[in-house]
């Protein structure tokens, strides 16, 4: 018995070393669709939305050969994916893309393992039904265990207006799709809670501004999917009471971000872009656009659960149902009550980690100016709290000291725009799980947007995150790049540090070097900033298990560090993932290139 | 799995912290749990090191096994009993057996080790039980009582703030659970009643629904 297996392993060892491949083939075509009550055209792969799931292992080459049947170029970006930056899919930045009734293979070894995704890089393909979920299987046992498992794609399909036409929309009228403007009878309601001086002055506030405090999300009317189907023709997933079951999370919305809880399940989050984290039971999570979260559920009743995920800007859901057999369907609640965004989400506090001041409207003059969007200036805000970086109208920096690790002075507190006071967070169980509703560090103190769980209970913060198996040792950075996040939303052109994509020169990184990104949202909106071929991990004070991620959102008025190890030479794509941002110039080439003797002379 | 007729001649140790300021228990505790006379600090099993701990070293022989009216779940078991030794591995984040089986009434030595990153607890008791011990960890943890990968011992004694009580811990060789902190091992002696529903887990938070528990089947 031993000889023979001796001389199985021993055949095992002198076979040549070629990694098995999976193949798949895909078509890009159209397809007719009814998610809005009338039949429409979409983009699909392989006749879907969304296409189908392709399944890889760890270890193996992906062989895919994508066809062209469209009558315009077209392209598939593996999402979070490492791999040599040909294979990448960006046209006009990893090769020329895929032309109508061309085949183009990628080949590429499966260097990870998770849930990823792909989708067309092309135009605005993506916000038309070209998008799916990849999954990879590991080689090593994962630290989790589970019966069964559901990839659920949530998306965004506007019925109205083509993505073309958005864009010409919101570049008319950048508020050509708030629906939600704020009236006399608001004012009113306002002037009761907060008193007419008040309400006055943050009208004022907002009208210097030139925006409207109701701007969560930049384009309304969607109708929301779960694996391409709408609320009515609410998508399925069986399970037997007392499985584990694991839900492979992918956000491939155009535009919006969406809070995820399936009401009477605790959800644990397992995994985060991909990348193992230490397990977190919660109530309700949001992901970003582009974001991937893996979350263990185990169902114990003979019922059906609604999988709910409600977008950030309460409009509506995407429904998915948990059911031990077809048929059934989990209820859907009303949505909760509007959000609107705060003076915190002017970007008046520029905040780290350690959650900053509010704005202090008794004491104009000191501090620092803000450059706003509109390019004006906003004197007057008084920030407790050090490390602050302000962008000066003459576009320098200004620094104050690094707070990385740092703990804040206990509770300080902050002064609301309407006069009131909220006590500060206290720090001092920096990287404790927060329990309950505590105040989120990744959000300014106060804002809008805030995450509440919304039948209590515990929502998901990045602060959670933490790796199990970090990628990379933990080292210093070598050196600070400042992302800033600007835009000007009267003209609706976003950019990074003030220059649009077709102005900017590449951010070049050094093969082998660490660097930290800082970014700094001088917006109102949240962006998931992605970037291709190489993992930002997330400084959420976890030290050396900072978790890795493709995608990382910033919330107005935050600042976010993030550190890159540029290990993969090559042009690789940088950008914000809301779709009308990224078209409209939140957007970079990042080069990353061995130093030769001709580049150090 | 391996198992083995040599008994350790040594019981497992508990240190046993007394709590300090115990007021009244937190009202989950005791729904589903083993009522015990007193409220142990967390025993871990004579592993952790360096922590100088204020308390008395008692073997799990002298103590009292009275499990009130609380499923049965077995108790403590004298060294001079053990049948069989089995070994289990701690690591991110399951066990190694999977599943346990034992005889009616069997005195069983277990022998664990975390080979993990994190902290872990090997505890015996019903899903109920588990349930109930998986709220009062989120709590510990929530506290500082217990992080990522190890257990805060200065944390463990004290008590929150002024007009709280204390945590009672259902902790230690003797209640059939042990919290093993990386690199480190535990031992437990436990008499398995003549049948029972019993499961073992791991309650630091996440873990349990991460899958980390298996059943215990009393043949």
């Amino acid at each position: 018995m031993r000889r023979l297996m001796l001389a199985a392993l021993a055949a095992i060892l002198l076979a040549p070393a070629t990694a098995r491949a999976g193949t798949y083939d895909l078509t890009i075509g159209t397809a007719a669709i009814n998610v809005a009550g009338k039949d429409q055209t979409a983009m699909t792969i392989n006749g879907s939305i969304p296409g189908p799931v392709l399944r890889f292992k760890e270890g193996e080459d992906l062989v895919i050969n994508v066809t062209n049947t469209l009558a315009e170029d077209t392209s598939i970006h593996w999402h979070g994916l490492i791999l040599p930056y040909q294979q990448d899919g960006v046209p006009g930045i990893s090769f020329p893309g895929i032309k109508p009734g061309e085949t183009f293979t990628y080949r590429f070894p499966a260097q990870q393992a998770g849930t990823y995704w792909y989708h067309s890089h092309s135009g605005m393909q993506e916000a038309v039904g070209m998008y799916g979920a990849l999954v990879i299987e590991p080689k090593a046992r994962e630290p989790f265990r589970y019966d069964r498992e559901h990839v659920i794609v949530l998306s965004d399909w506007h019925p109205d207006d083509s993505p073309h036409k958005i864009l010409s929309n919101l570049k008319m009228s950048a508020d050509y799709y708030n629906y939600q403007k704020r009236t006399l009878s608001t004012f009113v309601d306002d002037a009761g809670k907060m008193g007419l001086g008040a309400a006055l002055a943050d009208r004022m506030d907002w009208g210097d501004m030139r925006m409207l405090p109701s701007d969560i999300a930049d384009v309304s009317g969607y109708v929301f999917l779960a694996n391409g189907r709408n609320t009515e023709q609410n998508w399925t997933g069986l399970f037997k009471p007392g499985e584990r079951v694991r839900l492979r999370f992918i956000n491939a919305a155009a535009m919006t971000f969406f809070d995820v809880r399936i009401p009477g399940l605790k959800m644990t989050v397992v995994q985060a872009d991909g990348n193992n984290v230490r397990p977190v039971p919660v109530d309700e999570f949001r992901i970003a656009v582009a974001e991937t979260y893996d979350v263990i559920v185990r169902p114990t009743e003979d019922k059906a659960y609604a999988v709910l995920a409600e977008s950030m800007a309460r409009t509506g859901f995407a429904r998915a149902t948990l059911a031990p057999r077809m048929g059934m369907a989990g209820d859907i609640p009303a949505n909760r009550p509007k959000q609107y965004l705060t003076m915190a989400d002017m970007g008046m506090a520029h905040g780290d980690m350690a959650g900053m001041a509010g704005m202090d409207h008794g004491t104009m003059g000191q501090g620092a100016t803000h450059t706003m969007p509109d390019g004006s200036t906003m004197a007057g805000t008084r920030h407790e709290g050090q490390g602050m970086t302000h962008a000066m109208p003459d576009g320098t920096t200004m620094k104050g000291e690094s707070h990385a690790g740092h703990s804040m002075p206990a509770q300080p507190t902050h002064t609301m725009p309407d006069g009131a006071t909220m006590a500060g967070m206290d720090h001092s169980a920096h990287g404790a799980p927060a329990s309950g509703d505590k105040a989120d560090p990744f959000y300014a103190p106060g804002s809008g947007l805030m995450p509440k769980a919304a039948e209590g209970g515990k929502f998901l913060s990045y602060a959670d995150l933490k790796a199990i198996k970090p990628l990379y040792p933990d080292r210093p950075a070598a050196r600070e790049i400042e992302v800033r996040l600007t835009g000007n939303m009267e003209r609706y052109v976003w950019s990074i540090n003030g220059v649009k994509y077709s102005d900017a020169e590449p951010i070049r990184l050094k093969f082998g070097e660490r660097v930290r990104f800082k970014f700094v949202n001088e917006t109102m909106m949240t962006h998931p900033m992605h970037l291709h071929g190489m993992w930002q991990i997330l400084d959420n004070g976890s030290g050396k298990y900072n978790p890795a991620k493709h995608t990382i959102s910033i919330a107005p008025g935050k600042t976010v560090e993030a550190d890159i190890e540029a290990d993969a030479e090559g042009e690789w794509a940088f950008h914000c993932h809301l779709m009308y941002h990224m078209a409209t110039g939140m957007f970079r080439k990042v080069v990353v290139e061995r130093e030769t003797a001709e580049a150090v002379r | 799995m391996t198992t083995s007729k040599k008994t350790s001649s040594r019981a497992a140790c508990a240190l046993l912290a007394a709590v300090l300021g115990m007021g009244t228990t937190p009202a989950w505790s005791g729904a589903g749990q083993p009522g015990h006379g007193h409220d142990a600090a967390p025993a871990q099993g004579h592993m952790m090191g360096g922590q100088g701990m204020p308390g008395q070293m008692m073997g799990t022989q002298g103590m009292p096994g009275h499990h009130g009216a609380a499923p049965a779940i077995g108790g403590p078991g004298k060294a001079a009993d053990v049948t069989r030794t089995i070994d289990i591995t701690m690591q991110d984040n399951f066990y190694e057996p999977a599943e346990i089986a034992v005889k009616a009434g069997e005195t069983v030595h277990f022998k664990i080790v975390n080979k993990g990153t994190l902290l872990h607890e090997f505890g015996l008791g019903t899903a109920a039980m588990h349930a109930a011990h998986q709220k009062e960890m989120m709590v510990m943890m929530e506290h500082g009582m217990i992080e990522a990968d190890r257990v805060n011992h200065e944390r463990m004694k004290m008590s929150h703030g002024p007009g709280q009580m204390a945590m009672s811990h259902s902790h230690g060789a003797d209640q059939g659970s042990v919290l093993v902190e990386p690199g480190k091992s535990a031992e437990i002696i436990w008499k398995f009643p003549k049948e029972a529903t019993l499961e073992f887990a791991c309650n630091v938070p996440g873990h349990y629904e991460s899958g980390m528990m298996g059943p215990i089947r009393i043949k």
